[in-house]
């Protein structure tokens, strides 16, 4: 009996190790079923940050892993007068959606999720559900909806036209390191024809936060946040999409030559997250 | 050696000229320094429940098969050593009592003392167990939740080089001691030699620690100079109970680790690879060498034979893994290291 139950022993032993070496295989991702994933399921990229009529939602690029801070893309945008029921699409990966509404006279009620108002009014209503969503909007005088849906996939823009356009040449060009938190990707300084400069960030990747800047500072590669702070940086734009390639105008009153590296900076936590030094292109 | 009654259980204590003592004291002073100045992300916590875990089990199992109540010097170095290498993703250097992921500790401390317990051909354990069961559970449970400690210890400075001095200290006390001094000399200087052959060749690695790909000359510095290839070859790689007994077989057997390992790092793109081929590396070494002994009728011989395949197979599967990939980029969207 004792011998038996030895040899059961054994047995159980050896299926338990063949069943350690399955799962270390990598076999049917038993491993990834079993104890998770690091990354989430694949989701294809975004193209576009306003969706119009001509660019259907499933039109997307690769799929990837890679997760964006949630952003806002816009999926329509209507002007009409008095009552109406307009249909829009959300897409099937979307975490909410919006409704931003304006009206200048009467009374406006948008269902579902937006009781009566009393116009003038700025007013925003949320939605939870994804496919066809048909907004039923009751209202006196003129107004306007704007239609957002929420998503956390990259954003994969094309290069602005003025970047390829003649006249428009690179002044700078730098990779992105990681300073408080995970960094990757290319940055490259344009100046268009119009004499304006633009950035544009080539398979960017930013740990996700709210309220990102962007950020030039005078030096060549800060490597800590107090070192990014011990010298006056200029503001260049909000940082919304952290993941993919994306496209950002220089305001005009900035004259980017007078700085020499980019820094992805997070003022609610006061930490810089990431830089890139601009070096002429050789 | 003293004997109590009237159950005649012999009670051995700790010997003050067992070299496990010397090394039991080389690796808590890097603890120390891990805990103190070299960021090291594991918590006293953890490394005393290895060191209590692997104790329980020895004392225990040791008593049920010799009727021997045993000082556990052996599972004592078996947990530090667990608790040296084993990293909880999560774990934040100085959270000192945190229980965070202490369950893998302890599957790990389980599966070492197993291996040495459970799976013994000709009476005789095969694998290291701290190898086995650093192993078993890096590989099984995956980089998701767990990961052994960085290649980098942190810049040249002093710290770095208290740690190195203390590991060259123990060095020099531990292996003349127990004769490994050749044995670990095969090992790096072959070892050494083939990484700059991949090196040149063109080989890179990603780690969590550092931008871009580590490839060219930093490729080789970053492997062949880590304090943790050297705490492997030293201080695991010399446990004399795995290894053969005369000094050729010894220096044979620290090559041949240093082409497997080499053989097992050549396709890997991550740290995590990387350091899983140097501890597969052993593990397919002993497993290999106890082929000899092995009655393949019986189920030790089958737990050898699968445990050296988990090894082998597993650390292999790393080299495609793009998520691994994307954890040592730091690219999951969260601190998975």
């Amino acid at each position: 009996m004792r011998a038996q139950i030895r040899r059961a022993s054994a047995a159980v032993g050896v299926l338990a190790l063949l069943g350690c070496l399955v799962v270390a295989s990598g076999l049917f991702d038993l491993r990834e079923r079993l104890f998770g994933s690091a990354t989430p399921p694949p989701k294809r990229s975004a193209f576009t940050r306003v969706l119009d009529g001509s660019t259907p939602a499933a039109a997307r690029g690769r799929p990837t892993v890679l997760r964006s801070q949630p952003w806002w893309q816009e999926v329509a945008n209507l002007q009409r007068r008095g009552a109406a029921t307009e249909s829009v699409d959300i897409d099937g990966d979307a975490i909410q959606w919006r409704v931003r509404a304006r009206c200048a006279t009467g009374r406006m009620r948008i269902l579902p999720g937006l009781g009566g108002t009393d116009c003038p009014a700025t007013t925003t209503a949320y939605g939870a559900g994804t496919g066809r969503r048909r907004l039923e909007i009751a209202a006196d005088g003129p107004w306007r909806l704007r239609v957002e849906q929420q998503v956390d996939v990259p954003l994969q823009e094309p290069p602005l036209p003025a970047m390829t356009a003649p006249g428009s040449r690179v002044v700078a060009r730098g990779d992105l390191y990681r300073i408080d938190q995970s960094a990757d990707g290319a940055v490259t300084l344009y100046r268009l024809a119009s004499g304006r400069y633009a950035l544009r960030f080539e398979h960017v990747y930013v740990t996700p936060n709210v309220d990102l800047e962007l950020r030039l500072s005078p030096l060549a590669a800060p490597r800590t946040t107090r070192e990014y702070r011990s010298a006056p940086s200029a503001y260049v734009s909000r940082f919304d999409i952290t993941a993919g390639s994306l496209n950002f105008m220089i305001p005009e009153d900035l004259d980017p030559r007078r700085y020499r590296s980019l820094v992805i900076w997070c003022p609610p936590v006061v930490s810089a997250y990431a830089a890139a030094t601009l070096d002429a292109p050789s | 050696m003293t004997t109590l009654a009237p159950r005649r259980i012999r009670v051995v204590l700790p010997s003050r000229r067992d070299p496990r003592l010397k090394l039991s004291a080389v690796i808590v002073t890097l603890q120390v320094l891990g805990q103190t100045v070299l960021d090291f992300k594991v918590s006293i916590a953890q490394i005393l429940v290895s060191i209590g875990v692997c104790a329980a089990i020895d004392i225990v199992l040791t008593l049920r098969r010799d009727g021997v109540l045993a000082w556990p010097a052996s599972a004592l170095l078996t947990g530090n050593s667990i608790g040296f290498i084993l990293r909880a993703s999560g774990t934040q250097h100085g959270d000192w009592w945190s229980l965070h992921g202490v369950h893998f500790f302890v599957l790990a401390a389980v599966a070492a003392m197993a291996s040495k317990h459970l799976v013994r051909p000709a009476g005789r354990h095969v694998f290291n167990p701290s190898n086995a069961g650093l192993v078993l559970v890096l590989l099984v449970i995956g980089p998701v939740h767990v990961f052994p400690q960085y290649l980098w210890w942190g810049p040249v400075g002093v710290p770095l080089g208290l740690a190195l001095a203390v590991i060259a200290l123990g060095a020099a006390f531990v292996l003349r001691q127990v004769r490994m001094m050749q044995m670990a000399l095969a090992f790096l200087a072959t070892f050494a030699a083939l990484i700059a052959v991949f090196a040149l060749a063109g080989r890179s690695f990603v780690a969590i620690w550092h931008d871009g790909a580590i490839s060219g000359f930093d490729y080789w510095v970053y492997i062949c100079t880590s304090p943790e290839l050297f705490v492997f070859v030293f201080f695991m790689m010399s446990d004399p109970q795995t290894s053969p007994r005369s000094t050729s077989r010894r220096m044979a057997y620290g090559a041949a680790t240093a082409v497997v390992a080499a053989a097992l790092l050549l396709p890997q793109t991550t740290e995590f690879g990387v350091k899983l081929a140097l501890l597969s590396g052993l593990t397919v070494v002993c497993g290999a060498m106890a082929v000899r002994r092995l009655e393949w009728r019986r189920a030790s011989a089958a737990a050898v034979a699968v445990v050296a395949a988990i090894a082998l197979v597993g650390t292999v599967a790393l080299a495609g893994d793009e998520s691994l990939t994307l954890i040592e980029r730091g690219l999951t969207g969260r601190n998975a290291q």
